[in-house]
């Protein structure tokens, strides 16, 4: 299938990674698990440049924040103590649907991220929690939010760029909930629709914050800025949850395909996000 | 085509094989004569092809072996030792675990990556760690339940 590779590089280094990114102008890919692009196919593609050995392979947790190296594994995310404790482990239990066991050894957090799939798993709650990325070219590295990679990641900048690192920031709030669901036909399958919700409540057990994002209902991850706002300051109860169910399924317009129809996915959108809000009270210590 | 060399160890034994850059690890090990990793889906679905690596169990056919260089690689040929079937080869056999054989190779392979993570394994996690292999003749059940032979779990009784 890609008898057309003409080299597989395998940098010892970001820096070395990105000067044959460069140096290659657009036949090159970055390679880590490969599990979405050998699936892809890609027949332009002339050189390989595998990035699992550029010392990218790290979960470092730093004044709150956790950062995760793009190399970093599902099958790691999943079984690293730090990622399971972290927020409720929904990133351990995101990396825990990405596919099969065979699956999560191979892919990667960065490219789950840079694949740029609306249904990616890690994806969701990624946004959820406002993550950043470390992105490296040929200038050096910046930071972007995540949700700003998402909305450009076509761009001919980001295509010289490689995802180096996942930023996941330190959360405040007294009592906080956190939640990761996702709907699939089988446990194995991509999500037709994934839903990732947080809040933080006060000692009265009103909202100080609520966050969800959605997965798979529209061109890139998605927050449902609008409702989580509508939240803010109420008593979190079932009705409360009632309201958010309703607000989404009324606020999303996902596409129908060959996986399920857009209403269906627009109801499941709802009761996703009623299902994570329910979970995040329990966590929260609240009685609903 | 270019041409490069790899360095592996496959079934406790050091290789050198020449490849291409674009080589997938299933295509290699085919072509290396290992036949016990199995040609499905191609894309990650079926879990016929799987194999370890470095003791994980990954879908050789999304592999590029050049990834591979200074890798253990366990496919179902290396896990029978002086003419002594495995205990999981033995369990399978034992349970009649296997009907037309395609998925067992990936499934012993699957099987046995867990097992030797985590020696005592639910069901529930027998079940996640074979997940990724389909079966399309007997199912579930008796594959399960010879893996949970081996881990020394008491069989559910049907």
């Amino acid at each position: 299938m890609f008898e057309q590779v003409e080299a597989f590089h395998r940098p010892a280094s970001v820096r070395e990674a990105v000067r044959l990114l460069v140096s290659r102008k657009g036949k090159a890919r970055i390679v880590a698990g490969g599990t979405d692009l050998v699936v892809e196919g890609d027949p332009n593609v002339r050189a390989l440049i595998d990035i699992t050995h550029s010392g990218l392979n790290y979960i470092r947790a730093r004044n709150g924040a956790v950062e995760i190296g793009a190399a970093t594994t599902m099958a790691e995310l999943r079984e690293s103590r730090v990622i399971r404790a972290l927020v409720g482990g929904v990133l351990a239990r995101a990396a825990a649907t990405c596919g099969s066991v065979q699956i999560q050894a191979a892919a990667t957090i960065g490219g789950n991220v840079a694949h740029g799939s609306p249904a990616a798993d890690l994806v969701t709650p990624l946004v959820m929690l406002d993550a950043a990325l470390v992105l490296a070219d040929a200038k050096g590295r910046r930071k972007m939010a995540l949700a700003d990679y998402l909305a450009s990641r076509g761009t001919k900048a980001l295509r010289q760029s490689i995802v180096v690192a996942v930023v996941v920031p330190g959360v405040k709030g007294r009592r906080c909930g956190w939640s990761f669901q996702k709907l699939g036909r089988t446990a194995l399958d991509i999500s037709l629709v994934n839903v990732a919700a947080g809040v933080a409540l006060d000692r009265a057990g009103r909202v100080e914050w609520a966050r969800i994002a959605l997965g798979s209902v529209a061109p890139t991850v998605i927050r449902a800025g609008s409702v989580e706002a509508s939240l803010r300051g109420r008593k979190f109860d079932r009705s409360v949850i009632a309201d958010a169910e309703a607000a989404v399924t009324q606020s999303v317009h996902p596409i129908g395909d060959v996986r399920a129809p857009a209403e269906y996915r627009r109801a499941m959108s709802g009761v996703l996000t009623r299902r994570a809000l329910e979970e995040c009270a329990a966590q929260a210590g609240c009685g609903l | 085509m270019k041409s490069m060399e790899l360095r592996v160890k496959v079934n406790g034994q050091a290789r050198k094989w020449t490849i291409t850059p674009g080589d997938l690890l299933l295509d290699v090990l085919r072509r290396e004569g290992f036949f016990g990793v199995k040609r499905g889906c191609e894309k990650g679905e079926c879990g016929a092809c799987t194999v370890l690596v470095n003791g994980r169990a990954v879908n050789s056919c999304l592999m590029f072996a050049a990834k591979l260089e200074g890798c253990e690689v366990l496919t179902i040929e290396g896990l029978a030792e002086n003419g002594q079937l495995h205990p999981l080869q033995a369990a399978f056999l034992d349970h009649g675990a296997a009907q037309c054989g395609f998925c067992t190779p990936g499934m012993i392979l699957a099987a046995k990556a867990l097992l030797d993570r985590n020696p005592h394994p639910s069901e529930d996690e027998v079940r996640e760690a074979i997940a990724g292999v389909l079966c399309r003749c007997t199912g579930y059940r008796k594959p399960v339940d010879a893996v949970l032979a081996v881990a020394g779990v008491p069989e559910e009784v049907a």
